[in-house]
């Protein structure tokens, strides 16, 4: 008797499940445990009306919330913000993405690597950056404009405005990735077909182009909405300073303060995930009405229009968000007190000697450049699968699944870190200020990011490509190795590369978790802003980047050379 | 001539109820303390192990100190102890304190040393038994009233007091605020900076002014929108830039550091008097490096750690024990009129309601 006639005899005496549904059910549950889990304390905490130290609580209620009609302002702000930054940042990631994937704009490949530098840069270097240029006292911008005979200043970078332009300069290239893998895989055929039936290049963009890319430009959407709604560091920097509050900075304010007040912290959070779970809901809908197959195994011919506009449109946003930021830290570090016409007398190196005494640099470089590694390499294969189960398997639950694992996104990261450091607080597994938590806490918070990566590509993916191999008799675990993952091989490395920069770039939930020997790049710097001078801060952040930036062109180039030997 | 002023009689009596609060789930076991003469380590004694210090070879501090202070403290005992591998955390007082309350209510015991800059959270964290009761052999340098009650649990490792200061390239001498009413003047309404309310020093002007103006003063300081940040560097950095013209609650020793580096700062001390917090040094119960916390207290406490802490430009603190040098300005804490409680049941009680008025004053 064969093997697969036992097999098929045992699955109809025990009704065995399949190893799709094994692996499936095993990934969900670990993910349902990765979200659940804090958030279970979270819900906690906010519902909690009774003493507030008491552990578990006392008394259960609706009070906190009732309590956020006096924080109208600050969840109007929130919004409003949000709003404004995704839209630019939509803008420039659409724009970006299509010069670069669809036009033989001149150095292309360059121009792709240095495009995630805004990404990795962080908006709280970029807003750091940003409040040097264009304080309105102080601001070099404003010193050059008053140097030049202007009145007042030119620019004030602490608004809400200020806040909306630095977000979306660095969520441009997040927006850029995921829209980027979409269109990369889209044959220019479609389009010139368009074209030969009479269509104009406008009428072919917005009728083909556009809705094909729909599930690429939703995905970012709703991600890059969720991510100004926890946006952090750049109200903190640019916000403050006027006493502008969105949720996460009054959060971070309740939080901190001695002594805290942690529900309505956790009320604020809680609030959110109604705004996420409306925007899921809609997504779905979009996603699940029509096709977007695009991968039939036909070649990709870039077109040929307007190169050296398009190159410079990519090396102004470039400029903006990447070497003019870079270029103001180098020139606040190696001064005393950052100005724009310093005397000699103010220029030092002391700000870097003081940098490599300070834990930031010592020890959290290392700890973010191992934790960024992990992050990605653990992700991509918890991602990818659970973005297979929600979209290609018949895996039940799997709508459920989906939500679950974009609670994350919903949540303020802070106030997710808050739910996370009391779960695993108690965790009979010391793990509490360890880099395992943090890598816990990433690899939680990072779902969405993820799985919106790589189901954005998979989605392109048509199931009768899969279906011809089952087919022809392979397993599914043969299926998913030779057909479908060489397929979502360039989303599966922008999805890795993604990982990577959001662990090193982290704030939001490693603020809360990081213990003395646990130290993590971004939170160290954000400790340094707020204790230390800008200079410092300056030269602190410039160490940071100049390492980060070796990581990731080692990466790159390592990644091209196994590509290169793959194809020989 | 002035003095800080002493609580006396009432504060003690606070403290010794306190100190007979009966085993918390927090409270670390007491320490059995060796008989032994202690060892003389550089220029100062230790009733620490010495040996075991090397066994251990690591020290956790907790501190509320700015990023560059705290990291100077470790670098200075780091380089008096090479052989110690040393870690810490910063953040503001409050923060800090939470944070500790929060790991050790969780059963995690990983500090050695704290420092908190307000007395308030160290009664409080004496109370939950949090301070290991050790016996320093340097505490013989320092009055009883610069020591806890009972002595052991943590000592006043020295002092930081705020005068006003402001911005020489956006504000005339002339115009400058000379008084602390002075401030409520609505030409500086959008100009001024203060702290957030996790703050130590800002806790204590608060309570402070309540005291000598009555509650209507912090009423009318709210009408002038005052910024709030988190450390006294961010405050003398934007007043240095032009960013704000003046500042509420201004360091000396934020002051003194800009001063050396050139900034166009002036520092006014009021006839009033200058708020003053003590900040204060005590080791952990349940320190995962017991000797190794004994090792730095018994440092802070001496004349040599004592130097560091006033000598060094991220610090400047003024230092309480009763042989110490004067501070790197050639000034000494009775050249100023210090203002901190008398009653300390009083200033403890009240930090509620300080949190929540100086919350609203900020907008949220």
């Amino acid at each position: 008797m064969g093997f697969a006639r036992a097999q098929s005899i045992l699955r109809a005496r025990w009704s065995l499940p399949s190893a799709q549904t094994v692996v499936g059910g095993a990934v969900a549950a670990v993910a349902a445990v990765l979200v659940l889990y804090p958030i279970y304390f979270l819900f906690q905490a906010a519902l909690n009306v009774g003493d507030p130290e008491a552990k578990p609580p006392t008394d259960y209620g609706f009070d906190n919330f009732a309590g956020l009609a006096r924080y109208s302002e600050i969840l109007l702000n929130t919004v409003g913000v949000s709003l404004a930054a995704t839209v630019l940042a939509l803008l420039f990631g659409f724009v970006t993405a299509w010069i670069l994937s669809r036009t033989n704009v001149p150095g292309r490949h360059v121009l792709e690597q240095l495009m995630a530098i805004p990404y990795y840069v962080t908006p709280l270097l970029g807003a750091f950056a940003w409040s040097l240029l264009g304080a309105p006292e102080s601001g070099f911008v404003n010193q050059v404009w008053r140097a030049l005979g202007g009145d007042g200043y030119l620019i004030d970078i602490a608004t809400p405005w200020g806040i909306a332009w630095v977000m979306a300069l660095f969520e441009g290239s997040v927006a850029f990735v995921m829209i980027g893998a979409v269109m990369k895989s889209m044959d220019p055929a479609l389009e010139e077909a368009s074209q030969i039936i009479g269509a104009g290049r406008l009428r072919t963009m917005l009728r083909i182009t556009l809705p094909l890319v729909a599930p690429g430009v939703l995905g970012a959407a709703i991600f890059v909405f969720a991510e100004m709604l926890g946006s952090f560091s750049a109200a903190l920097v640019l916000g403050l300073p006027s006493r502008f509050y969105v949720v996460t900075t009054a959060m971070y304010q309740l939080v901190s303060q001695y002594p805290p007040r942690i529900p309505l912290a956790a009320a604020m959070g809680v609030s959110l995930f109604a705004v996420m779970f409306a925007m899921l809901f809609v997504y779905r809908r979009i996603v699940t009405r029509r096709s977007y197959v695009t991968i039939t195994g036909k070649a990709f011919r870039p077109r040929v229009i307007l190169r050296f506009v398009l190159l410079a449109v990519c090396i102004l946003y470039i400029g903006l968000s990447v070497a003019l930021p870079l270029l103001t830290l180098a020139y606040a570090s190696v001064q005393k007190i950052a100005v724009a016409f310093p005397a000699a007398a103010n220029w030092t190196l002391d700000n870097y000697r003081t940098a490599t005494t300070m834990n930031a640099v010592r020890s959290a470089l290392a700890n973010s450049l191992v934790l960024g590694f992990a992050t990605a390499s653990i992700g991509v294969v918890l991602m990818g699968l659970l973005s297979w189960i929600i979209y290609r398997s018949r895996v039940p639950g799997s709508g459920i699944i989906e939500y679950i694992v974009m609670f994350p996104q919903a949540v303020p990261r802070l106030v997710f870190a808050f739910g996370m450091m009391w779960a695993w607080l108690i965790f009979p597994i010391p793990i509490y200020g360890t880099l395992w938590l943090l890598l816990i806490a990433y690899l939680t918070v990072f779902l969405p990011l993820g799985i919106r990566t790589i189901s954005g590509v998979m989605l392109q993916v048509d199931r009768s490509l899969e279906e011809s191999a089952q087919m022809c008799g392979a397993p599914w675990a043969y299926r998913i190795r030779t057909v479908t993952m060489p397929l979502l091989r360039p989303g599966l490395m922008a999805a890795w590369l993604l990982l990577f920069i959001a662990s090193v770039r982290e704030l939001g939930a490693s603020i809360l978790l990081m213990g003395p020997n646990a130290k993590v790049i971004t939170p160290a710097i954000v400790e340094s802003w707020f204790a230390s001078s800008a200079e410092l801060t300056a030269a602190m952040a410039l160490i940071q980047t100049l390492v980060v930036a070796l990581a990731m062109t080692l990466f790159v180039v390592l990644t091209r050379r196994a590509t290169q030997l793959a194809h020989e | 001539m002035s003095e800080i002023r002493k609580a006396g009689a009432t504060r003690r009596a606070v403290l010794k109820a306190g100190a007979a609060f009966a085993a918390m789930p927090l409270a670390g076991k007491a320490f059995a303390q060796p008989a032994k003469a202690p060892t003389k380590v550089l220029d100062f004694h230790t009733n620490a192990d010495m040996a075991k210090v090397e066994q251990e070879g690591q020290l956790i501090f907790y501190c509320h100190e700015n990023e560059a202070g705290t990291a100077a403290i470790m670098e200075g005992f780091g380089k008096d102890f090479p052989k110690i591998k040393t870690g810490y955390v910063r953040a503001q007082t409050g923060a800090l304190y939470n944070k500790i309350v929060s790991e050790r209510a969780a059963g995690r015991f990983d500090v050695d040393v704290i420092q908190l800059s307000d007395l308030a959270p160290a009664f409080d964290f004496q109370k939950k038994g949090g301070y290991e009761v050790y016996a320093s052999p340097e505490a013989g340098g320092y009055a009883p009233e610069h020591l806890s009650d009972p002595a052991g649990a943590f000592f006043w490792t020295g002092v930081s007091f705020a005068g006003i200061a402001y911005s020489k390239a956006k504000v005339k001498p002339e115009e400058a605020p000379k008084t602390w009413t002075d401030l409520l003047d609505p030409r500086w309404r959008n100009a001024m900076s203060c702290k957030i309310p996790s703050s130590g020093i800002q806790f204590v002007q608060w309570y402070m002014f309540r005291k000598l103006y009555g509650p209507d003063y912090w009423k009318e300081f709210a009408k002038q929108r005052p910024r709030a940040f988190d450390s006294r560097v961010q405050l003398f950095d934007r007043l240095a830039k032009g960013d704000d013209k003046v500042c509420a609650i201004a360091e000396y020793a934020a002051y003194v550091l800009y001063k050396e580096k050139g900034a166009e700062v002036a520092f006014v001390a009021p006839a009033d008097g200058l708020p003053a917090t003590p900040l204060l040094v005590g080791m952990v119960s349940r320190a995962p490096h017991p000797e190794a916390a004994k090792l730095f207290v018994d440092w802070a406490m001496s004349a040599r750690g004592q130097a560091f802490y006033q000598d060094n430009p991220n610090l400047v603190y003024g230092s309480l024990r009763k042989d110490a040098a004067p501070m790197r300005t050639g000034e000494r804490l009775r050249d100023f009129k210090l203002l901190s409680p008398a009653d300390y049941a009083d200033y403890t009680a009240s930090r509620d309601l300080f949190t929540k008025e100086w919350n609203a004053m900020l907008g949220l």
